[in-house]
């Protein structure tokens, strides 16, 4: 009885700092989104609404645009991204002169803070005297430079490929990591037993490489799902808001327009979505490889 | 990562918040412990380059004609929008520093109305010297919350070696532009503010005048979507997509379409008054000599219109020495400081008798003449505390009408529609007879 209450006063610190740090925030939030409270209209004070906030998420046109932006856009950019990654993670899995520059070399990208690769891809789609516009018409391929970040459609263009560029490493490595993992007896096994590559990558390498392609995802997933530097920065959510994301729209409204209340809610939105799919992965991974994901 | 980021930004900011509150509160400390008489007044505002230089001579004389005043500038950041963020989380805080704030013409009813800036009468500032369309926008409710520091205006920029005269109506200005269009150069027509921002409106604003439309009518109701108002965006829309307007130019602000038509790729440029000096100096301008400004055509069916922007000095309603900060203030809206911020800044005055003086023609790049030519039809933005979320809604629809998302009219129906329910949300039209109508409305 004594121990238990001392095991309870040693935790005491460490739960009373996650108290304060994560549930606090949280908890704040939420009692937040219950109040309607616009910094720039003190007349209206901050009276108690209920669900209303939540109410008027359910029915915005421009949150729900901003979660069809998002899915788009983590879908688009990590299939991408898992593919090149992929790619790279089996030509450095090789070995050959030089290896230890090539891997440096491919990490460069992922170590370039996010708003300023997003600043070089602005400057290189940015049209008609970006580099990209540049080297297209030069080529031939293109009769008149090509407005990347005033079309609706297009724009999507530079944001995944910026951010394919930056994101391919951190797969790789992932991925790279989880290949030297795999017997290599297992490959000489089956070259004696006169398998092909082809045969090799299908049956031996990607069923190995499964948990360490879920981790990949999952990282991949949360953060694509608040992604907000690149587009803030690229496009500003536009043309229009045809390619705001749900975090950028909830800066817009807590930051840019001080509607704390109705922020408030979006983030609480954004939140339980965001845990939810953790958990889902999280899930998933337990059944996928007991141990393994732990190990990483 | 992107949640690492704004999550750093929203602890800086309440972060920022805090400093504030301990940074007055320790500035209230030094002051009353400052010899009896002796004060401190702060002006926050933006104090780059030549308009830092002005500020900062200016404080420094006005501290020697008033000895005991201590002045300090305080730096915010020069992009509005981020000093408005700023300027709303420290009066959120109730911190009485600064004392002085430099506040865009449409913020003024946003902080009158929150009660955050002081009511300017009872120092009986004279203001029959200022343009009444400029004073109407440091009005609030009847009553004057702030005084114009300097004044910003949208004109019309020309080629003098490619156009004989400027257009003198939409129409013949779209016929000007198909025409150089026609020939191929240079590349591009008009230029302007297209990126999604309130550079946006402030373009519009113009178009809209010349088509005869308005954003808000008399009573405080949103009227963007008349048919003159569709007709305006519909002419917009039509020139990006005749090709007479780049489509670049959805994307871009102030600089880039100056950078477009300084290096001569352009016909006509919409812009403001700063960027005639900086085209004028021939190691940067290809087109120096070359241009001219005018006001932007009118008509069919409305005016010429500019749309007025421009700064204002209010007080603190906190602050603990508003008669110091108000000496301030008339000295620096007084005609020789607004004539010397000419000469160094190239800032437009907004005080009618100086534009008789030569020493005015010489101290602006454009000369008087053209000045008070564009300022003949200045035109304020709809004064209302809810302007800033107002011009956010219709930001976006016309954005999606001029990259072809959506049709003009649907468009515009779609901004009047969400304009008029926040106006009636937050009870502005109320607000308008007073706080306590309103603080009753919302209660009802």
């Amino acid at each position: 009885m004594k121990e238990q209450r001392t095991a309870w006063l040693l935790v005491a610190p460490a739960l009373g700092s996650i108290l304060l740090i994560a549930m606090f925030p949280l908890g704040w939030t939420i009692w937040e989104s219950l109040h309607q409270h616009d910094l720039r209209m003190p007349w209206l004070g901050r009276p108690f609404v209920g669900l209303s906030n939540y109410a008027t998420v359910a029915g915005d046109a421009r949150f729900w645009g901003a979660i069809g932006h998002t899915a788009f856009f983590a879908f688009a950019s990590i299939l991408l991204e898992l593919a090149l990654g992929l790619v790279l993670a089996l030509a450095m899995n090789r070995t050959f002169r030089g290896r230890g520059v090539v891997r440096a070399a491919v990490l460069l990208p992922w170590a370039i803070p996010t708003v300023v690769a997003a600043l070089l891809s602005r400057f290189m789609f940015e049209s008609p005297w970006g580099v990209v516009d540049v080297l297209l018409t030069r080529a031939g391929l293109v009769d008149k430079p090509v407005v990347w970040l005033a079309g609706a459609q297009i724009a999507w263009v530079p944001l995944i490929l910026a951010d394919v560029w930056k994101t391919t490493p951190f797969v790789a490595l992932l991925l790279l990591a989880g290949l030297q993992n795999i017997d290599r007896e297992l490959y000489e096994a089956a070259s004696i037993d006169g398998a092909s590559a082809w045969w090799q990558l299908r049956r031996i390498t990607l069923p190995l490489l499964k948990p360490a392609i879920v981790v990949a995802l999952i990282f991949r997933t949360l953060d694509a799902f608040r992604v907000f530097d690149l587009v803030y920065v690229l496009t500003g959510g536009g043309p229009g808001t045809s390619t705001e994301p749900i975090a950028l729209y909830t800066f817009n409204t807590l930051l840019q327009n001080l509607e704390f209340g109705y922020g408030a809610a979006l983030s609480v939105v954004v939140f339980a979505a965001t845990f939810g799919l953790a958990m889902v992965y999280i899930r998933w991974v337990g059944g996928v490889a007991p141990g393994e994901a732990a190990a990483r | 990562m992107p949640l690492d980021f704004l999550y750093v930004l929203r602890h800086a900011t309440s972060m920022l918040r805090r400093a504030a509150i301990v940074g007055a509160a320790a500035l209230t400390a030094c002051a009353s412990s400052e010899p009896k008489g002796y004060v401190t007044v702060t002006l926050a505002g933006s104090a780059l380059g030549a308009e830092g230089t002005v500020v900062t001579t200016q404080a420094a004389r006005f501290e020697q004609l008033n000895p005991g005043v201590h002045v300090v500038i305080q730096r915010t950041p020069d992009d509005a929008s981020q000093r408005h963020q700023l300027f709303v989380q420290w009066l959120n805080a109730h911190v009485g520093q600064p004392d002085i704030l430099q506040i865009d013409v449409v913020w003024t009813p946003e902080f009158a109305a929150a009660g955050w800036i002081l009511p300017l009468t009872r120092w009986h500032p004279d203001v029959s010297d200022l343009f009444p369309g400029v004073v109407a926008g440091d009005r609030w409710a009847g009553t004057l919350y702030a005084l114009p520091w300097w004044t910003d205006i949208g004109m019309l920029y020309w080629r003098t070696d490619l156009l004989q005269h400027a257009p003198t109506s939409m129409h013949a200005m779209a016929d000007a532009l198909r025409r150089a269009h026609a020939v191929g150069t240079p590349r591009d027509g008009l230029v302007w503010q297209g990126a999604r921002y309130e550079g946006l409106v402030t373009v519009f604003v113009e178009f809209l005048g010349a088509f005869g439309g308005a954003i808000m009518d008399d009573s405080g109701r949103v009227v963007v979507d008349a048919p003159q108002s569709i007709a305006a965006l519909t002419f917009m829309r039509d020139l990006l997509r005749d090709g007479l307007v780049p489509r670049d130019a959805m994307t871009w602000h102030e600089e880039e379409s100056r950078f477009a038509f300084q290096n001569g790729d352009a016909l006509l440029m919409r812009n403001w008054p700063y960027a005639y000096a900086l085209m004028s100096d021939t190691s940067a301008s290809k087109i120096a000599g070359h241009f001219a400004a005018a006001p932007m055509p009118g008509g069919p069916g409305g005016s010429p219109t500019a749309t007025l922007g421009g700064q204002q000095l209010a007080i603190n309603a906190l602050s603990p020495h508003p008669d110091a900060a108000y000496r301030l203030i008339a000295y620096l809206t007084a005609p020789a400081q607004m004539l010397e911020r000419a000469r160094i800044a190239g800032t437009l005055p907004p005080r009618k008798s100086l534009y008789d003086q030569p020493a005015l023609d010489s101290a602006l790049p454009m000369g008087v003449a053209v000045a008070r030519a564009v300022l003949e039809h200045a035109t304020p933005r709809p004064v209302t505390p809810i302007y800033s979320q107002l011009s956010d809604l219709l930001q976006v629809q016309l954005h999606r009408a001029l990259t072809g998302q959506a049709e003009p009219s649907r468009a515009l129906r779609v901004a009047a529609a969400q304009m008029n329910a926040l106006v009636d949300r937050t009870h502005v039209r109320e607000l308008a007879h007073g706080r306590d109508s309103a603080a009753a409305a919302a209660s009802r």
